[in-house]
């Protein structure tokens, strides 16, 4: 019984030192398309190497920088204006995360990288659900407008009829 | 008085890759405004000045527009 106790003490300690962070990143423009897949395996096995588990994720895209960032990989200064931009939501002990930043700049295929705490839940998708909704509303009440104008026009034509039969 | 967006559209955390979003409180230099014109809560203001900040970081906002 004491080592069951023990071990649910750990479990709780273990539980009370992971924290929810998320590692946004930027990759080098220079790997092909056909590559990314592997680099973005290799992350996330470096994070589940570190005890890490991953609750969401998102595959590196090519994007446009808003600025062209530079960065020294092997004594030679290299510009970016373009990266392929990715992030992975992950819990893990906060002591291991000072170990996995460690790990990041040493990466050369890194421009750039942000860790950050966060909350499990995922807030993005549902907001952009909320916006559609008010954009769509104004659309529906404008063909509303449209079908209670036709009916009008109809009986015009009805009388225009009329007016040529008696004529 | 305008209205907390935040508040209004119930989003608790307001994420830095959002960027449809943090655009609206950039003013036409990429200057962010102040609570004062958005009417953001004080508390938001603070979440959504960082998040603004870990975007341009990464390249997702621009420091300047020129």
């Amino acid at each position: 019984m004491p080592e069951n106790n023990s071990d649910v003490a750990n479990e709780v300690l273990e539980e009370g030192n992971s924290q929810v962070y998320e590692l946004g990143y930027l990759l080098v423009p220079t790997i092909k398309e056909e590559d990314m897949p592997i680099s973005y395996g290799n992350l996330k096995e470096l994070v589940s190497s570190f005890r890490g588990a991953v609750i969401a994720d998102e595959m590196p895209k090519m994007i446009n920088l808003s600025y062209t960032m530079s960065k020294v990989i092997s004594n030679v200064r290299n510009k970016f204006s373009t990266a392929y931009f990715g992030w992975v939501k992950f819990t893990m002990d906060s002591q291991k995360v000072l170990e996995l930043k460690k790990n990041l700049d040493l990466d050369p295929n890194f421009i750039r990288f942000l860790i950050l705490k966060t909350v499990k839940e995922n807030t993005i998708a549902a907001k952009r659900f909320i916006r559609g909704d008010i954009y769509k509303k104004p659309k529906t009440k404008k063909t509303a407008e449209n079908e209670t104008a036709l009916p009008i026009n109809k009986e015009e034509i009805d009388k225009e009829i009329e007016a040529l039969i008696a004529a | 008085m305008k209205q907390d967006y935040f508040s209004a559209n119930n989003i608790k955390y307001i994420d830095y890759k959002d960027i449809e979003i943090l655009k609206k409180f950039l003013g036409p230099n990429g200057k962010i405004v102040g609570h004062k014109r958005t009417g953001v809560t004080s508390k938001n203001q603070r979440q959504l000045t960082s998040a603004i900040k870990h975007a341009r970081f990464l390249g997702l906002l621009p420091f300047v527009i020129k």
